[in-house]
Parts: structure tokens; C-alpha cells; sequence
């Protein structure tokens, strides 16, 4: 049977999610039969190609994050986000209770900036209002928690190499 | 009540008429979902989780509140509603800042199972991020209305279980905010720090400032035990991870006794002075220094041997009854003296003369009546009492007279009216002249025929014959006109209480307790053969120290040497200054203080929670002090000390 290809991004997060599944230890061996990772963090592959499930890990921040998750959505069958910021904004969307401007206002302007003025190019992709994936692009399955635990990893993936869209039972599910 | 039948889920069940649908389904073990139903409070249909389908009910209807009627035909887990509730749930999610990564509640919050349970694994709509805010300057609480879901349980705990009518809804609408008085921040308001509201929040929108992060109940060992801060004799559950105390909450919230006050629940949770971990003795510099029990025992013996005569012994009445005895009989036995009292026998030797001096009154405390009946009361006089600062409980029974019977309240106090918020009336009278007024009062309902004299009544009658209204008006410096107000209100009370205490109870004037006695019983103010008076008593085993004899008194003849068993009760001015004067001091107690820095011999005790043992409330209920916490650095227990020192005296502990 030929592997499951697999690409995945983190946008605004702190990783904590794709630790966690490394955190699957002896079970990644399983899996490395089934599954193949094409462009993500753990390959350092950028380009994304087709395949078949996408895993967006952290919330939609800045223009870059906006495209990246297009992107994965564009070359995937099947989305599946990781994670509280991802599934509902978590912590990364608390900036949302200050304007933008502030927000930066209090990171270059204060006490303990290195920086003396916002830093501008082209490069640096604007900030937006931080949203979770699924008001961006349409996403198909959910595993919150912060991080999800491995177990709650393992068995979404699970239930997707059984064909199956997972929703974590009552059990396994956790938004700490 | 009558018994009706309905069908719920196609099963036939039963219930009581008056009861809810929802009330019916818990009784008969039918699962519904609920949030901002609480046990012990009133039924809003705020949160809309318990909805259920009821056959010819147009539209869902929250089970709560339903009435439950003979014939009702109810669904309460259909996929209909089970959408309905996942979909309220993410609405919930979207209002406020639910995240639960650093919230104190995770894992312990009703909102976070509720959202397991529904497997609400995103959520469809935005999220509105207002922009509210922290109120964190209370000495006890933090309201974080990010948190808040305006369930409203908090402001229903408040009114119904604390009646402090401090918490309620301001703004409408999408502003609506929990808040306290007039939007005042909570350290400002009328808050009496009683912590109902913590315990009601089904999130982490109110939460205790004290033992944060801690652990959760779950981590927990919970002890169910008894309050060592008052004579009322609350029930406390205490949660326990590690020999730590991390929180202390009341068993319920229904009931008469489902209040705390602040120091039960967060009192006994504050940081506390150095423990005392080994016995200490003067050094030749005049120092307290550490030693061994042996050589704490020398130092006493030398004193003991010198002079028996005038050694005394003086006990706490935090200390459980099996301490209080086993020190009754150190005192007599190995010290050898039969001067004994304990930190608050002045007070109860006063209240047991002026109970004794009614009617020659055999049944000593217990006619008086238990608490719970200040909340059928139609009018409470307080009188010399300060309830909120000594009881705080009977203050929130009293408030719940008032808010929930509308009763009257009458408060006697020449310094201040301790209820500025509550009472209906405010007596001043000059100094120490609550006796006259007391007979004043009785004067003035016999002349109004408000009192009806028994065979034994009349006596009292008698002796008031000579009474003019005149010189009460003098003497106390009060208004005829105020006096027959207050003489009416209570005169014309069916449930009149009294209730009267340290202010009062320190000026020794036993005949003013024997006159109230008397209005009570001349107005029939009396639950069966028990009278509607209440004595506050500070210590939680004050009456259990009082049936034991041990509050005989010792402070009439300064004594010459003192064992002090302070334990970890806090001491006040007046006993530092009594304890000048007293050349031989011996103090086994909890923490280092300024009691233990005027001693000469110290000896460790064990705190409340490290303690087990009988209470007797002042209601007279027997109540068991559980041991909470192992105690520290395998301290010797309170009894041992004692034993370990007679033996060493040589002298026999029955």
C-alpha cells in the first residue's frame, strides 16, 4: 500500500504541538511504514506538493501564516489542525483584545526592547487579527489541546490511516 | 406533597408536584446537562444547557425552571438537543477569553467538562474578544470577567447564601458584567469576604487569591472537619495535596449552614508566624534559646519546687476537648494547683450567672436557642455584639432573616451600629447603661400590654413595678419615643431573637443576661422550653471547656507562675497586658509571638489542622476536629507533651 503523504506547517505557535509528536516515541517507528512527511518542520522541506493530509499547527497572525494555510489547503485531501491556537485562537489570540498598533507599541517602545523602532521591510509580513485556521481556509478534523497530548496525536492519526475523520473521544481530549 | 407520574425518554418516572422537571430527572437518575444550576440556589434558566423537549411545548424549554406537572411527556437527549447544546457552548466560548492553558480552574471547571462531554473539538463562529477587565485588590478574591459566562451563580450565592447582596448583573445586553455594589472594585464594596461566590463560579472567573495553582480537587485528599475559629462550629472541607492545605470550601452551599466567612475559608489559609519546633528556655543572657524537653522539665521543676502555691494553668478553647481535660488534670494532679481558666471563661462565667439568676434556671445553656432559628426570626435585637467581627455566620444568618423574612433589626450599641447597612433601628445608649435600658424596654412593653406575665414572670413584673420611664430616658440618654419604638417591635414580634455578646459580655453584668432572659420569656419569645437568646461565644470549644469546669477563674489573684496553653490561638492586647506581672511564665504554643517572647519556658504545640479531638459548638452539637495535616518535623502531640512532663516531674497523669 503506498504511504499517506504528509505536509504540515507551524504558524503562530510555539511547536509544542509537533514536539508532541515526537513525543510518540516507539510509535513513530510504526507509523514511518504508513506515513511519508513531504515539506515540514521535522524534514525542513519548504515547497509544498501534493498529499494527502495537511496539519497546520499554531493560529493565522501576519499575511505569511494567510498563505501558507491556503497553501496546504490547496495540496492536501484532508486538513487536520493541531493544537488550541490552531483549533480556537488559544493563546496567541489573546492580542487580539489590543489594536495592532499597540501591540507593537509595547514590544519595540518599552523597557527591555532591543529594538528602538518597529521594524519595517517588505519582507516582514503585516500583522492581521489573529484568527484559528478554520475561519481562513475550511478544515476538516480538530485535535486541541496545548499541545495535544501524543496519544491524542496518535489516535487521529489512527483513525485517518482507517479512513476514518477523527473527533477525540471525551476521554482524550484536553484544551491544557 | 402529592405524587405525580411522567414520562421522560419514554420512561414512566415519578415526582413530586411543586418539584422541576430537571429536579424530577436528577431524582430518578436521568442525566441533564447543566451549568448555572447549583444545588442550595434558586433556578434562573440562564444558561439554557438543561433544555428538554416537552410534548405540545412549542419549543425547547430549560428543565430547570419547567414545572413539573402530572402527564408531562419529556425528551431530554435527542440529537436535536444535544446540537442545541454544543451549539450554546461554543457560543459560551466565543463571548469571553475561555482559553484554558494558564486558567487557575483547568481541570476543575464545569464549562471545560461540559465542552469534553459535547467533544467540542472547534468552534464555527468568531470570537468577540472584549476587552474587560481583572479586579484583583480584594484581600481574598479576583474577579477575571474574561472568564465570566454570566451564569449568575456568584450573584445568587451572594444573595441567597452569604445575603450580602454585594454581587449583581450591571449593564445589559452584550455589557452585561458581574460587579459588585455600584460597580465599585470588590476590595472597596460591601463584600464580607465569605468566598460563596468562589465556591458557586463554575469557571475561573472568581477565584481565590490564596494557595493559587496549588492543586486540583482531583490531586487532592478532601477531610471533612470542623471551623477552630468561633463557637458556631461550621463544617469545613478541607482539600489537603501533600501535607499542604490548598483550599477549604463548606461541604454545601444548601441549608441553613451553607455559608463560611472569611476566616474559615481563607482565614485559616493565611501565611502564618514561624512555627516553634523545639521547647526553649532563658539563657544566662536572658534569651529564649533551644533545648531538650528534659531541660525545659529542670527548669520547671526548679520553679515548681520552690512554690506550688499560686501556679496556675490557663488553656485556649481552640484546644479539643480530650486536650482540655487532659490539662484539667495536669493542673490539679502535677502542678498541683486548683487555679485553672481558660482564655475566655470570663465570658462564659458571666453568661452561666445570668443564666443561673432567671427563674433559678436549671438547664444552663441550653435554654437558650440554636442559631438556625435567627432565620425565622420577625425581629433581632443585637446587643453588645458584634456578630461579623466575632461569628461571622450568625451575622449572615441575622442578614438572611432580614433580606428573606423582612425581619426587624434592632441594634443596642453606645459606639456604633455594627449592621449600618441592615438595621431598622440603631439604640446608642450612654456607657454601660444597657442594663437600664434593658428594664426599660420591659417596663415599657408591661405598660403596654405587650408582655404577658407567667406565674414565673412575675417576679420580674414585680420588680420592675417601681420603674419610672423617665429615669431610663436619663440614664440612658435615649429618646422615650425610641425606646417604645424598639419596645414595640420586638413586642410585637412573634419570633423575636436576642443576641448579645463580647461588648457586652465584658463588663461582667450578669443582670442585664438575666433581663433579657426575662423579655424573652415575658413576650414568648421561646421555641419549645428554649428562649430566643443567643450568646456569641469566641472560642469553638468554649462551651465544651465550660462543661469540663475547667473556666473557674484565676484573674481575680494575679498568679505567680502560669502554664499557658496558648496553642495557636491569636492573642490580643488584653492578655499581654494580664500576663505582665506574672513572674513564671511556661507557653506551649504553635507559632512565635509576643506571649512567647515574655516567657520564660516555651513548649511546641500542634495547630488546628494537626490536632484531633471533640469540639461542643455553642448550640451545644458535638462536633469532631479531624486531623488535617501530619504534624511538622514529628512534633510531639499536644497530650504527649503534657505526659512526657509528668513523667519527668515524677508524677503520675491519671
Amino acid at each position: 500500500m503506498a504511504k499517506v503523504k504528509i505536509i504540515s506547517a507551524w504558524l503562530d505557535a510555539c511547536s509544542g504541538c509537533h514536539m508532541s509528536f515526537l513525543d510518540l516515541d516507539e510509535a513513530l517507528i510504526g507509523l514511518a511504514d504508513k506515513i511519508e512527511l513531504l515539506a515540514t518542520p521535522i524534514t525542513d522541506i519548504k515547497e509544498f506538493t501534493p498529499a494527502d493530509v495537511g496539519i497546520i499547527e499554531g493560529a493565522v497572525s501576519n499575511e505569511h501564516d494567510e498563505e501558507v494555510a491556503k497553501k496546504i489547503r490547496a495540496n492536501c485531501k484532508i486538513l487536520m489542525v493541531w493544537g488550541d491556537c490552531a483549533v480556537f485562537g488559544g493563546i496567541v489570540s489573546m492580542r487580539n483584545l489590543f489594536s495592532i498598533e499597540e501591540v507593537l507599541d509595547r514590544y519595540y517602545h518599552t523597557e527591555g526592547s532591543i529594538c528602538d523602532k518597529i521594524p519595517s521591510s517588505e519582507d516582514i509580513p503585516p500583522l492581521i487579527k489573529v484568527k484559528p485556521v478554520n475561519q481562513v481556509v475550511k478544515v476538516d478534523c480538530y485535535v486541541p489541546g496545548c499541545p495535544p497530548s501524543a496519544k491524542a496525536i496518535h489516535y487521529a492519526l489512527a483513525e485517518l490511516l482507517e479512513g476514518r475523520i477523527p473527533i477525540l473521544p471525551s476521554e482524550i481530549m484536553r484544551f491544557d | 406533597m402529592n405524587e405525580i407520574t411522567l414520562t421522560i425518554n419514554d420512561r414512566q418516572v415519578k415526582g413530586k408536584g411543586g418539584d422541576t422537571v430537571l429536579e424530577v430527572c436528577q431524582v430518578n437518575g436521568i442525566d441533564v446537562p447543566t451549568l448555572c444550576h447549583l444545588d442550595g440556589l434558586t433556578d434562573v434558566g440562564a444558561c439554557r444547557m438543561c433544555v428538554v423537549e416537552i410534548e405540545k411545548e412549542r419549543r425547547p424549554v430549560p428543565a430547570c425552571t419547567y414545572p413539573a406537572r402530572d402527564g408531562l411527556v419529556v425528551k431530554t437527549n435527542t440529537e436535536q438537543l444535544e446540537k442545541y447544546r454544543r451549539q450554546i457552548l461554543e457560543l459560551i466560548f466565543t463571548e469571553h477569553n475561555h482559553f484554558c492553558m494558564f486558567c487557575e480552574k483547568s481541570g476543575d471547571c464545569e464549562l471545560q467538562q461540559l465542552a469534553y462531554r459535547y467533544q467540542m473539538d472547534n468552534v464555527r463562529y468568531p470570537y468577540t474578544f472584549p476587552s474587560l477587565s481583572v479586579d484583583s485588590l480584594s484581600d481574598y478574591l479576583v474577579i477575571d470577567h474574561n472568564r465570566c459566562i454570566l451564569c449568575g451563580r456568584c450573584i445568587r450565592a451572594c444573595n441567597e447564601v452569604a445575603a450580602s447582596h454585594t454581587l449583581d448583573f450591571s449593564q445589559r445586553g452584550w455589557k452585561t458584567l458581574v460587579t459588585a455594589d455600584l460597580e465599585q472594585p470588590l476590595g472597596e464594596s460591601a463584600c464580607l469576604l465569605c468566598g460563596a461566590c468562589v465556591q458557586a463560579c463554575p469557571t475561573g472567573a472568581i477565584f481565590n487569591k490564596i494557595n493559587l495553582y496549588k492543586g486540583r480537587p482531583d490531586e487532592c485528599q478532601q477531610i471533612n472537619t470542623v471551623c477552630p475559629d468561633c463557637g458556631v462550629g461550621c463544617e469545613l472541607n478541607v482539600l489537603v495535596k501533600d501535607n499542604n492545605l490548598v483550599r477549604i470550601e463548606a461541604p454545601t452551599l444548601s441549608g441553613s449552614k451553607g455559608a463560611l466567612c472569611r476566616m474559615g475559608r481563607f482565614g485559616l489559609l493565611e501565611p502564618t508566624p514561624s512555627r516553634i519546633t523545639s521547647p526553649l528556655v532563658r539563657n544566662k543572657q536572658g534569651e529564649l534559646e533551644e533545648c531538650t524537653l528534659d531541660k525545659a522539665v529542670q527548669v520547671m521543676a526548679k520553679r515548681l519546687a520552690k512554690a506550688r502555691d499560686g501556679f496556675a494553668g490557663m488553656i485556649s478553647t481552640r484546644l479539643p476537648s480530650e486536650t482540655l481535660s487532659l490539662f484539667n488534670r495536669f493542673i490539679s494532679e502535677v502542678v498541683g494547683s486548683d487555679l485553672i481558666d481558660t482564655l475566655d471563661g470570663e465570658i462564659y462565667r458571666t453568661i452561666s450567672d445570668g443564666i443561673r439568676q432567671f427563674q433559678n434556671n436549671k438547664k444552663g445553656l441550653d435554654i437558650e436557642c440554636p442559631i438556625e432559628d435567627i432565620l425565622e426570626a420577625d425581629c433581632i435585637i443585637a446587643i453588645g455584639a458584634d456578630p461579623e467581627r466575632t461569628n461571622p455566620i450568625v451575622s449572615t444568618l441575622m442578614r438572611r432573616a432580614v433580606s428573606q423574612q423582612k425581619a426587624k433589626l434592632i441594634v443596642i450599641n453606645p459606639s456604633r451600629d455594627v449592621f449600618p447597612l441592615w438595621s431598622d433601628l440603631w439604640l446608642k445608649p450612654n456607657v454601660d447603661s444597657e442594663g437600664t435600658l434593658l428594664n426599660g424596654l420591659a417596663k415599657i412593653l408591661i405598660d403596654k400590654g405587650l408582655a404577658t406575665s407567667g406565674k414565673a414572670g412575675a417576679d420580674f413584673i414585680q420588680s420592675l413595678s417601681q420603674y419610672e420611664t423617665s429615669e431610663v430616658v436619663s440614664t440612658t440618654g435615649l429618646e422615650k419615643e425610641r425606646l417604645e419604638l424598639a419596645a414595640e417591635m420586638y413586642g410585637q414580634a412573634e419570633r423575636g431573637v436576642i443576641i448579645y455578646g463580647e461588648e457586652l459580655l465584658k463588663k461582667n453584668d450578669a443582670s442585664s443576661i438575666t433581663t433579657m432572659l426575662h423579655l424573652a420569656s415575658i413576650t414568648g419569645n421561646q421555641v419549645g422550653d428554649k428562649l430566643r437568646v443567643i450568646s456569641l461565644k469566641p472560642g469553638a470549644n468554649s462551651r465544651g471547656a465550660w462543661e469540663l469546669g475547667l473556666a473557674k477563674g484565676i484573674k481575680q489573684d494575679k498568679p505567680k507562675g502560669l502554664y499557658l496553653f496558648l496553642a495557636d490561638e491569636p492573642e490580643s492586647e488584653e492578655l499581654l497586658h494580664w500576663l505582665r506581672g506574672v513572674d513564671f511564665l511556661v507557653a506551649q504554643a504553635s507559632y512565635y509571638s509576643p506571649v512567647v517572647y515574655m516567657a520564660d519556658v516555651v513548649l511546641p504545640s500542634l495547630i488546628w489542622a494537626e490536632r484531633e479531638g471533640k469540639y461542643i459548638a455553642m448550640d451545644g452539637r458535638v462536633h469532631e476536629l479531624k486531623r488535617v495535616l501530619e504534624p511538622k518535623n514529628g512534633l510531639l502531640r499536644d497530650e504527649e507533651v503534657l505526659i512526657e512532663i509528668s513523667k519527668k516531674l515524677g508524677r503520675k497523669l491519671s
